[in-house]
């Protein structure tokens, strides 16, 4: 519950550095609780950890185990099946709301993040061919057989389209979707497994939106649609880029878009600090931009699902996971923001709190108390100035928040909309944790707060209100054409 | 003795996952008594194989000198995940392990054979756990249940493979010193020697608290106490109705197809556990390339 209302918060106030969540300090793990909490992460090592990447050729091939790849359905069913799919993907959901593996465990997850079998080449030319009509080699001018790199549910492969176009075709498992649809059915399983993996929270909650999201993404139509819509918003952003899909080469189990290439997340490492910094000046402005003016949150954070080109531009990969919000439900998170931070209105705050479904109205507790308590988080954005995400910054918070028996414990909730927020929002900030970014980040919020609308802060913020400016035109423009 | 003075379960997992990660050869020197494209291999990877397991102690279980040896001579009660993980760890080398392993393995286990003995005390008869009557019990049961579990929450398996797997399981018995002549080595033969048994079976109070305790382990946390709800009532709606009758069994729930796949989720949870376990993983992925080449072969 903790750690869901403070994702949540952390979303509202794009303000907390949390990089790394401890379970909550008294918390004592018997051995089949740790033995289950195991399994999920098991989930995320033996099925992998979804690394969507749009890779070159060469890079992560050999990652893939061709050698056991899976021949037919029911060597998929039989990998996938029986609530092994599902688990991976708690265990992905996991591997962003508790992040305390140790670095060994890390490595291990890394090596073995592909360990989920590639389709054979025949196996996924069967799917092709029943979701276009033709077999791949007829299909596109140039199909490439072996896969470039591994998704949760399936496989991307290199493919030339006739007219031309290079693209990634991201091919799902047969038969995939029915067993994990079936899997998604016993709800009473379900709850035991998130009892014991996110003890404390509400499972009734974490059921209906994890079992939302996945049907989401098993229906890759979905995904093409989230994508488009990304593509179009961002339109000659000048550091944001989203692959354009193929609606014609996209279907249910086959999504086909431009096939983008660029640096991995794991490279950025040998960048220089500056270009760190850009690379999450950009994605702070995606996903914050995306939220206040789409009302939509790419779900899916995972370091594979960006590609970087220097200078601050980044590509962003997979719209599998994308939580739309209605106004309603993304208004109480603006006012939060506003009222602490611009208003410096705890009272306010609090009664947003309360109309938001986060914190009970009426709790005995003095608004002193709650804004001691959830300030914390906003502390990035409540000044002005540059500020650096580092990791030790942000476990220093949360030890910090983890550390005082919170009061607030008792009268606090997520609202179910709101579920998702931890996902995403954890794995956010964790990569600009990774980054040590630097930045002013009040600055920046400003610029995206629909209630600020400030005045660009940095040259990237220039860059991009001069994009803001051009849209309309441009689009008149097109239109005209 | 009742059945809390079994000690608890903690480390059944990670101890029986170390036992099959050591078991599964790295560098093996042969395919072993079966090789990979045999119906035992691939069995020995099952979904199934928690309730195979299960149901077959509980009816191995219902032969009073089969299981006076194990209660008066074995750490069974005092370590019964150490025994359960030494008893896997045999069954895996002997059916993937290579020749050599296997045998040093099977003669190590009839050596400690040799030396359990005794009066039962429920029947007033002696027994010798080397006798090899009592072996085959052990050796058909185990069979049986390998088949029964499979054809219920694992995957298909035809009549001719039941057959095969039954075939290729008399090597399995010589290896802890049946004659091979006097092993079932086939389906029909298996099901008229269990029903010769019978007569000789009584559900004892050893056996009792045995099954009571697999049911129902203590130390389980509750909610992994929930899913092996499901597991329990695989393993129960798996036995034959007259063992069930024995125990004093209700048929749980009959075993319709959304039933049986609630239990397969709830052994896929089980098996993403044990995946999750160091070395586990390496494991299956030795014997599946192993198996992938001989189906290409």
């Amino acid at each position: 519950m903790k750690r869901a209302i403070l994702a949540a918060l952390t979303i509202a106030a794009p303000a907390a550095a949390t990089v790394v969540l401890r379970r909550a300090g008294g918390l004592r793990l018997n051995r089949g609780l740790a033995a289950l909490q195991l399994a999920v992460r098991g989930g995320a090592r033996y099925a992998g950890n979804a690394p969507r990447l749009f890779l070159l050729a060469g890079e992560n091939r050999q990652q893939l185990r061709n050698d056991l790849a899976l021949q037919t359905a029911e060597d998929v069913a039989s990998t996938l099946g029986a609530m092994k799919g599902v688990l991976m993907k708690l265990g992905q959901m996991a591997s962003y709301v508790d992040d305390g593996l140790p670095p060994e465990a890390r490595r291990t997850l890394g090596r073995l993040q592909d360990s989920v079998p590639p389709m054979s080449a025949e196996l996924a030319a069967g799917v092709i061919e029943e979701e276009l009509g033709m077999p791949p080699e007829r299909i596109f001018a140039e199909w490439d057989p072996e896969p470039i790199a591994a998704a949760s549910i399936g496989q991307v492969h290199r493919a030339i389209t006739r007219d031309g176009r290079a693209v990634a075709v991201k091919v799902q498992y047969p038969g995939i979707a029915e067993t994990i649809a079936a899997d998604l059915g016993n709800v009473s399983l379900l709850r035991r497994m998130l009892r014991i993996i996110a003890p404390g929270q509400d499972v009734d909650s974490l059921v209906s939106e994890l079992r939302e999201r996945i049907v989401e993404e098993l229906d890759y139509r979905r995904e093409a649609d989230n994508q488009r819509l990304f593509a179009e918003y961002y339109d000659g952003h000048p550091t944001i880029g989203v692959p354009k899909i193929v609606a014609e080469l996209s279907t249910r189990r086959v999504v086909t878009s431009d096939l983008a290439t660029g640096a991995r997340f794991s490279e950025l490492a040998g960048w220089s600090q500056h270009e760190r910094d850009l690379a999450a000046e950009t994605i702070y402005r995606f996903v914050f931009r995306s939220l206040y003016d789409m009302r939509a949150f790419n779900g899916d954070p995972h370091p594979g699902n960006y590609l970087f080109h220097g200078g601050g531009k980044v590509t962003f990969l997979d719209f599998g996971l994308v939580k739309h919000f209605t106004p309603a439900e993304l208004r109480p998170l603006m006012d939060m923001a506003r009222d602490l931070c611009v208003e410096n209105d705890p009272e306010a705050f609090r009664r947003s709190l309360e109309d938001a479904g986060f914190l009970q109205p009426g709790a005995p507790l003095s608004t002193d108390v709650i804004v001691d308590h959830l300030a914390v988080f906003y502390d990035t954005i409540r000044k002005p100035g540059e500020l650096t995400i580092t990791g030790d910054y942000s476990s220093a918070v949360v030890r910090r928040f983890f550390d005082v028996r919170s009061p607030i414990a008792p009268y606090a909730q997520v609202p179910r909309s709101y579920v998702i927020l931890q996902r995403i929002n954890l794995g956010v900030f964790a990569l600009l944790g990774e980054l040590t970014a630097t930045a002013d980040w009040r600055g920046i919020a400003e610029e995206i707060w629909p209630f600020v609308q400030g005045p660009p802060s940095t040259p990237m913020g220039r860059a991009e209100a001069a994009w803001r400016a051009g849209r309309p035109a441009e689009r008149i423009r097109r239109r005209a054409s | 003795m009742a059945a809390d003075s079994y000690a608890d379960v903690s480390g059944l997992v990670e101890r029986s996952a170390a036992a099959y990660a050591s078991s599964v050869p790295e560098h093996p020197a042969d395919d072993g008594f079966f090789g990979p494209g045999s119906v035992t291999w691939r069995l020995s990877t099952d979904l199934s194989g928690p309730i195979s397991a299960l149901r077959s102690l509980m009816i191995q279980a219902l032969h009073p000198l089969a299981m006076a040896g194990v209660d008066q001579h074995s750490d069974w009660r005092s370590d019964p995940v150490g025994r359960l993980a030494a008893t896997s760890s045999y069954l895996t080398t002997v059916s993937v392990g290579d020749k050599a392993t296997a045998e040093r393995a099977s003669a190590r286990v009839r050596r400690i054979h040799g030396h359990v003995r005794g009066v039962d005390s429920v029947t007033g008869q002696p027994y010798a756990a080397g006798d090899s009557a009592l072996l085959l019990w052990v050796h058909a049961v185990f069979v049986d249940s390998t088949i029964a579990a499979a054809q219920l929450f694992g995957t298909r398996l035809s009549a001719a493979d039941a057959d095969r797997y039954v075939a290729e399981m008399v090597a399995a018995a010589e290896l802890v010193g049946v004659p091979a002549a006097k092993v079932p080595a086939s389906a029909a033969a298996l099901g008229r020697y269990l029903e010769s048994v019978r007569p000789e079976l009584r559900a004892t109070p050893a056996a009792r608290e045995t099954t009571a305790y697999l049911l129902d382990p203590p130390g389980l946390d509750p909610d992994v106490a929930e899913i092996w709800q499901d597991i329990r009532a695989g393993a129960i709606g798996s036995l034959p109705g007259w063992a069930r009758d024995m125990y004093g069994y209700e048929m749980p729930e009959p075993l319709t197809d959304a039933r049986r796949t609630e239990i397969r989720q709830a052994l896929g949870v089980l098996d993403t556990v044990f995946l999750g376990e160091p070395g586990v993983l390496e494991a299956r992925q030795r014997l599946a390339l192993r198996m992938r080449a001989a189906r290409v072969a």
